[in-house]
């Protein structure tokens, strides 16, 4: 019986997964219908809390991700094949000369380095950074550099919430992605020119330009910024306080476009809230506020006229 | 001799490869999920994700289909992972953003409400056993089958059948406690 119940039970989660409703299950089973609801509707309060939809745009960034390892992969192993093909090909005598010539030419610019400190002897593109994988030839991972005269601007703001409670509130950003969509992604990721902003200084429609430069142009999707510290002082008590981080990379997404002529400011919203209370103890924490971020926030600055902005 | 072997190993290794590509459509949702549950953080989860694929695929040579199918060794490198996360978080202390993210444009008051409500079914399920919260998170998040959810646990689909109904009736007791 109880048997008989963990398969019904079991073939009705199935079912929910796939899409079937509750009542279609339930008709199915008319002797367990009672005992199944109840099963079956504590399963789907519990998936309905926690529901959650990934991305589409990140699953396709990481898969482009992915898809360069494993391309990789596959170009090393061929390289690898061919190599043991030429070689079989070799009399003994030839291998023989090719190995000493390898080890002399490894050893001489093995050595080299270490000889003439800062030389490389191969210089990377400036405009592109390998990352973790090798970049794909569709998910290139770019790397622009600041130029005052750059079609994009990035600010960041303070939306008020529980800044008042604070004589300062430095946050340090270490790196900023956005990622490009279209036919070919693009991930731009650059450092910040101005890497600690007070937020205190910036509160509602104040910003802060942390980085200039020539971002490639197109539409993009995903913003994420890296905070590496944060740091709060309160007012009343002068005390130094932890503000918590939801984590370390906040992430939002809002859609923009960017264009080679014009220059397009895009400001970053992040907030301090106060959670719990005073019998509780009240804690604070750094969020994004994703409703006042975004590209048609227009900065009340003229360009040029210097990095710490306001109203 | 040799030369047939080396063929033979490069070709295995092209078959895992594919089979990992090809699971990753279907599987990557399913292991965002498993991972948003465990972390409570979407972007971490989406980020645990993709790291997934990419150490399946440094790691393909290690692995021996015989042993368990690809995609359930695929939610064990994901609970290592998430394992490695709570590691690192212990030294970066955070808050689960479940507790904070208030997404613009969204109705306050329904935010309120499904925190609320998140946080009863988080009370919750927090009174399973471990192995009774793992059942549910493959079944119901990831929405594995109970043979899948058993070969990632190294368990028959009866012992995850039984487990799942313990589990959900534990559960349904509390959550009707609790409402």
């Amino acid at each position: 019986m109880t048997d008989d119940f963990e398969k019904i039970l079991d073939d009705c989660i199935d079912r929910i997964n796939q899409g079937e409703s509750l009542e279609s299950c339930l008709a199915d089973y008319p002797d367990y219908a009672e005992q199944l609801l109840s099963s079956l509707q504590a399963m789907l309060t519990a998936k309905e809390a926690y529901s959650f939809v990934p991305s589409p745009s990140i699953k396709r960034a990481n898969k482009e991700r992915f898809n360069a390892a494993l391309e990789n992969i596959v170009r090393k192993r061929e390289e690898r094949k061919q190599w043991f093909a030429w070689l079989q090909g070799w009399p003994r005598v030839g291998v023989s000369v090719a190995v000493i010539l390898i080890i002399a030419i490894v050893g001489y610019f093995g050595i080299k380095p270490a000889l003439t400190p800062g030389e490389s002897i191969t210089q990377p593109d400036p405009g592109y950074v390998t990352p973790d994988l090798q970049p794909s030839p569709t998910l290139l991972v770019v790397s622009p550099q600041p130029s005052p005269e750059g079609n994009f601007a990035f600010l960041i703001s303070d939306d008020v919430n529980a800044i008042d409670d604070f004589e300062s509130v430095i946050v340090s950003i270490s790196k900023i992605s956005l990622l490009k969509s279209g036919d070919s992604d693009q991930l731009v990721e650059f450092t910040p020119e101005l890497s600690e902003v007070d937020l205190t200084q910036i509160k509602g429609d104040k910003t802060q330009e942390i980085w200039r430069g020539d971002i490639p142009e197109g539409e993009y999707t995903n913003i994420t910024i890296e905070v590496s510290d944060v740091r709060g002082i309160l007012k009343e008590t002068g005390d130094e306080i932890e503000i918590k981080l939801p984590s370390q990379k906040l992430h939002i997404s809002k859609h923009f476009i960017i264009s080679a002529d014009d220059l397009t400011t895009f400001t970053y919203d992040l907030t301090v809230v106060a959670t719990g209370s005073e019998q509780s103890g009240i804690k604070y924490i750094l969020k994004p506020q994703i409703d006042q971020s975004g590209a048609d926030h227009k900065p009340i600055y003229s360009k040029g006229s210097g990095k710490n902005q306001s109203d | 001799m040799g030369d047939n072997l080396d063929n033979r190993k490069i070709d295995e290794r092209e078959y895992k490869e594919s089979t990992l590509s090809s699971l990753y459509e279907e599987y990557y949702d399913k292991i965002a999920r498993y991972a948003y549950f465990r972390v409570g953080n979407k972007a971490e989860a989406e980020d645990i994700a993709g790291e997934v694929f990419l150490k399946a695929l440094k790691s393909l040579k290690s692995y021996k289909e015989r042993g368990i199918p690809m995609q359930a060794w695929l939610f064990r490198i994901a609970h290592n992972l998430v394992v490695d996360y709570f590691r690192k978080m212990k030294k970066h202390e955070t808050v689960p953003i479940d507790n904070v993210q208030i997404e613009g444009g969204i109705n306050p008051a329904i935010v309120a409400e499904e925190n609320a409500e998140l946080e009863r079914v988080k009370k919750a399920m927090e009174q399973l056993t471990q192995e009774q919260k793992e059942v549910l998170r493959l079944r119901f998040f990831s929405e594995l089958t109970s043979r899948e959810a058993g070969q990632v646990l190294n368990k028959s689909d009866g012992a995850v059948r039984e487990m799942q109904r313990a589990a959900i009736e534990k559960l349904r007791n509390l959550l009707t406690i609790e409402g």
